[in-house]
């Protein structure tokens, strides 16, 4: 009895130093993110806060969500990010100009901090414990997703589908004027 | 371990997001923030699941990941159109609509 109260006891101690790891990471990634200049040291933040937050889906038992925030926000979009700043290429002094930026960042913080609280007491309000419950394997997703969630699902799909032709028309490097039919060009 | 630990990280998280939104003006820095927003809510959701013993709330962070890819893709190719046409990448100097300029 007094064993499985010890290795309960470490159990816990080493959930929480994990935690504290992955969290500090976070929160530094995304304080580099806000304050640094340089485009590309914000997109290497932006980089450490998204692996972390891969660490702490698992920490939270949901396997599935660790793999695809790794394979998704970190391999897809953290990368595409990368990509676009290096291939933007901005010259330091082309860099927005921004003298007032701590200023401006001290008074939003004041005015975020409520917004915050307000979200951190409504969530702690109503649940106090974690429920035992097996780990959000690929199987119970997967079930999941095809049965309960199957039009949100679809309706993802079709989202996913309409952004990649969006941007593939945006970022095109003109817009064709129509083809002049041939008879109306002699 | 209590959720109040991840209810904090997640609060923290929206509103870094949030105060860079409002205060930077790099466009690349506000793109980014509203990602670290989507994803403290992503968070959220997942710790939520794990409260209430319930995989829902890891299949909607699922689908909001695929969101959040969408808005990525689309984001960044507005970047790209805007720096081609004006060459800057400050969100000062697009403010037409708001002076109802052409």
């Amino acid at each position: 009895m007094e064993r499985r109260l010890v290795v309960q006891g470490i159990e816990n101690l080493l959930e929480i130093s994990i935690f504290t790891i992955l969290a500090l990471f976070m929160l530094g990634g995304s304080i580099t993110m806000i304050m640094s200049r340089q485009t590309i040291f914000s997109a290497f933040g932006f980089l450490v806060a998204m692996i972390a937050l891969a660490g702490i889906f698992a920490l939270l038992d949901a396997r599935f969500l660790a793999v695809a925030q790794i394979m998704v926000s970190v391999g897809a979009i953290v990368v595409l990010s990368i990509l676009t700043v290096l291939t933007i290429n901005m010259r330091e002094e082309n860099l927005p100009y921004e003298r007032h930026k701590y200023k401006w960042m001290f008074f939003s913080f004041i005015l975020a901090l409520p917004i915050t609280l307000l979200i951190y007491k409504s969530a702690t309000a109503m649940y106090e414990s974690f429920k035992t419950m097996e780990a959000v394997t690929s199987k119970v997703v997967g079930k999941l997703l095809f049965s309960e969630w199957v039009l949100a699902f679809e309706i993802v799909s079709v989202l996913l589908l309409a952004a990649m032709v969006g941007a593939i028309v945006i970022a095109r490097k003109e817009i064709p004027k129509h083809e002049i039919p041939k008879e109306e060009r002699a | 371990m209590s959720p109040n630990l991840f209810f904090l990280l997640a609060s923290l998280l929206f509103s870094i997001g949030l105060v860079g939104l409002v205060s930077r003006r790099n466009l690349f820095v506000l793109y980014m923030s509203i990602e670290l927003m989507l994803s403290s809510i992503n968070l959220l959701l997942a710790t939520f699941s794990k409260v209430l013993g319930d995989a829902s709330g890891s299949v909607i962070a699922l689908l909001m990941i695929g969101v959040i890819a969408a808005e990525a893709a689309l984001f960044l190719a507005m970047i790209v159109h805007i720096y081609r046409s004006s060459r800057s990448v400050d969100s000062d100097n697009f403010t037409a609509l708001a002076q109802g300029k052409e």
